[in-house]
């Protein structure tokens, strides 16, 4: 088993945006799963805590997030999923997160979104970068059987609830959220699916979302949920908003999107949000770190476009 | 067209004959040498005659129902439709530059099952017939296809899916983006996007006249599509190339039904401004790629904020619905079945909580 000297120079040596190797990956995720399994489904956080969207692979970019928010573990992180795909860094990225998890578990909370999922990055990036970078699918395969193990939403103080995509029409109650059997792959639908995939949408009630997974749900399904479950917010990520944080739905829903510049091209800024000792909340928005690699304008085009 | 170029076409294209038949010839003394089959000792087939059982043309009504011609009143346009299934929202299918109809010809034989399918031959191809061949701009096949719904369907339309690929996904979006239809349900757009169709109109010309000009029979042609890698499911291309050519009388051979490298004037327009119309556009969206995700930036935003589907069809060329019939149908049935489009529209405005079913 490794040492915590060696988790810290692995953690230094990822910092660097250098991977570990395959074998390396392999303890950290069987040490990670360890611990992932005993977290809940709506896993309690306490303040002071700071609140992270998508990152998607923009390893520089998170660099930057620890930069602006502070280094792990002396500010302590909660991360809304999507750790993985579109970026040049998932497995930097993903390596690194679950190695600081390992190292201060109570410090740092992964949850899982939607690109946590054998299935989407397969087609995304993640997958393909694993086998660029280790030649074989094996740290595809202990990663995305890790994601099984991640927790679907938080709970900070009993007041701010936390998870990747929205609220679920089969899901009145955290209680009913605390029921569910989360480890598997991400459903194509279900309560489960909706967690990661939902949207708030300016149209009251639930709607069939324009994604093909999930719902979109109304203010006045949100403010519902808040009421009988006695919070006050609910923060999300999973969508793109070019401030890096929106509010909605009357300040009942706050989405956060922590990726700037998002694939390289979208221009966005990304910002967290701090929670804290007295949960009075605080945006800080950040603009892509300065070391930017320039995106890959190769991409092949079709041979026949007409 | 007596240019020195389309004698080096004819001209490649019988080194290509020649070298196939060797080719083939090669394969079959191998296969023979090896085999110890109950069939070796059958004499081996001519191959040129193997070969063009191989690549013959499939008639296209094993897969649609019918075809008609509609006439459009006031203009002596005639636009050629085939058509599939007999209740559901209409699945209207528009087809890429240089295509025809018949490219979802195997993908309709499945969708029929639950919808109807209506796949029209655009100005300039196929079989329609209209006074300005050559005149392909967005604004005259948008036209084209509002008049042909109008002929059809008169003022009491059903609900219709608007599918199109490559170019035929332009005009789908920019019919969309017209408003001109009152019972547009939802948008299926097939491996076209703005900033990669832009950035890859330079090659066009290129590509275009790096194609074969000239093919002695229409088998000739379908293999050619197929070993050119345009066309991966050989089944489709049976029964979809016939359809774009047409044969020569003074060149004793078939070419091409449309003359695309006379339209270039008009490609810019097929996708200026598409990612943004396509965004605009309120019906339910699903945006079908081949291979990999190629989203500029406006659809890259818009996807991430979850504005439409999208999925990544993988192991497919440019033509989803002709390489993997099958897969495209059920994208289109499951598109057609989550957002609960009926005859009539969508069915259902809102979603009834599950949980106050419960007990």
């Amino acid at each position: 088993m490794p040492t915590q000297g060696d988790l810290d120079r692995q953690i230094e040596h990822l910092m660097e945006c250098k991977p570990l190797t395959e074998a390396e990956v392999k303890t950290l995720c069987d040490q990670a799963r360890a611990i992932l399994v005993e977290e809940w489904n709506v896993q309690p956080v306490k303040c002071p805590v700071t609140v992270c969207g998508d990152i998607h692979g923009q390893f520089y970019d998170l660099i930057e997030l620890f930069r602006i928010g502070g280094n792990a573990p002396d500010t302590n992180y909660l991360f809304m999923g999507d750790y993985v795909d579109r970026g040049y860094y998932s497995v930097e990225t993903v390596t690194l997160l679950v190695a600081l998890k390992v190292r201060y578990r109570d410090r740092i909370t992964i949850l899982r979104g939607n690109h946590e999922s054998r299935q989407i990055t397969q087609v995304y990036g993640f997958y393909d970068e694993c086998l660029r970078k280790y030649g074989n699918a094996n740290v595809w395969k202990y990663f995305t059987d890790l994601f099984d193990y991640l927790p679907l939403t938080a709970l900070i103080e009993s007041q701010i609830f936390c998870l990747h995509g929205g609220l679920s029409p089969s899901l009145d109650t955290l209680d009913n959220i605390r029921a569910l059997d989360r480890i598997q792959e991400v459903p194509h639908e279900g309560p489960m699916c909706d967690l990661l995939w939902s949207d708030p949408d300016d149209r009251c009630g639930w709607g069939i979302s324009p994604r093909g997974a999930g719902y979109t749900f109304g203010q006045d399904i949100a403010a519902q949920f808040n009421h009988t479950n006695g919070l006050t917010l609910i923060s999300r990520a999973h969508q793109l908003v070019m401030e890096g944080y929106n509010w909605c739905q009357e300040k009942n829903v706050v989405t956060v999107f922590s990726a700037p510049n998002y694939c390289y091209r979208c221009g966005n800024m990304a910002a967290i949000l701090e929670i804290g000792e007295n949960m009075e909340q605080n945006f800080l928005q950040f603009d892509p770190a300065p070391r930017q690699i320039e995106p890959d304008t190769s991409r092949k085009t079709p041979d026949y476009f007409l | 067209m007596d240019s020195p170029s389309n004698l080096t076409s004819l001209s490649e294209e019988t080194h290509e004959e020649e070298e196939e038949e060797q080719q083939q010839h090669h394969h079959q003394s191998k296969a023979s040498s090896v085999s110890s089959s109950a069939y070796s000792s059958i004499p081996n087939r001519p191959p040129i005659q193997a070969s063009s059982q191989k690549y013959s043309p499939i008639h296209a009504m094993g897969y649609f129902d019918q075809e008609d011609d509609i006439h459009i009143p006031d203009s002596n346009d005639v636009f050629h439709l085939y058509k599939a299934g007999l209740d559901g929202p209409v699945v209207f299918c528009l087809h890429g530059g240089g295509y025809c109809g018949l490219s979802f010809a195997l993908a309709a034989s499945k969708i029929k099952e639950k919808a109807r399918v209506v796949a029209m031959d655009l100005r300039g191809h196929g079989k329609s017939s209209t006074e300005n061949e050559l005149n392909i701009s967005i604004e005259t096949l948008c036209d084209d296809v509002v008049a042909v719904l109008k002929t059809l369907f008169g003022d009491t339309p059903p609900a219709i899916i608007l599918v199109g690929h490559s170019m035929g996904g332009s005009v789908a979006i920019q019919v969309a983006a017209k408003k001109a239809l009152s019972t547009l349900s939802g948008l299926v757009v097939v491996d076209v996007v703005e900033g990669t169709a832009m950035a890859s109109l330079i090659h066009m010309q290129k590509i275009l006249s790096n194609r074969m000009h000239h093919f002695s029979t229409i088998e000739k042609a379908i293999e050619w599509s197929v070993r050119g890698g345009s066309l991966r499911n050989i089944e489709s291309a049976r029964v979809s190339i016939p359809g774009t050519l047409k044969y020569d009388d003074s060149k004793n051979c078939y070419i091409y039904r449309t003359q695309l490298e006379e339209t270039e004037q008009y490609w810019r327009g097929w996708y200026e401004g598409l990612s943004e119309k396509f965004l605009s556009c309120p019906a339910p969206k699903l945006l079908l790629l081949a291979g990999t995700d190629r989203l500029d930036r406006a659809l890259t935003i818009g996807q991430m904020q979850g504005k439409f589907q999208m999925v990544v069809v993988r192991h497919t060329g440019h033509a989803i619905q002709e390489d993997v019939p099958d897969e495209f149908a059920n994208l289109i049935l499951n598109f057609i079945s989550r957002n609960r489009i009926g005859p009539r529209g969508i069915e259902i405005p809102g979603i009834r909580r599950p949980s106050q079913f419960q007990p």
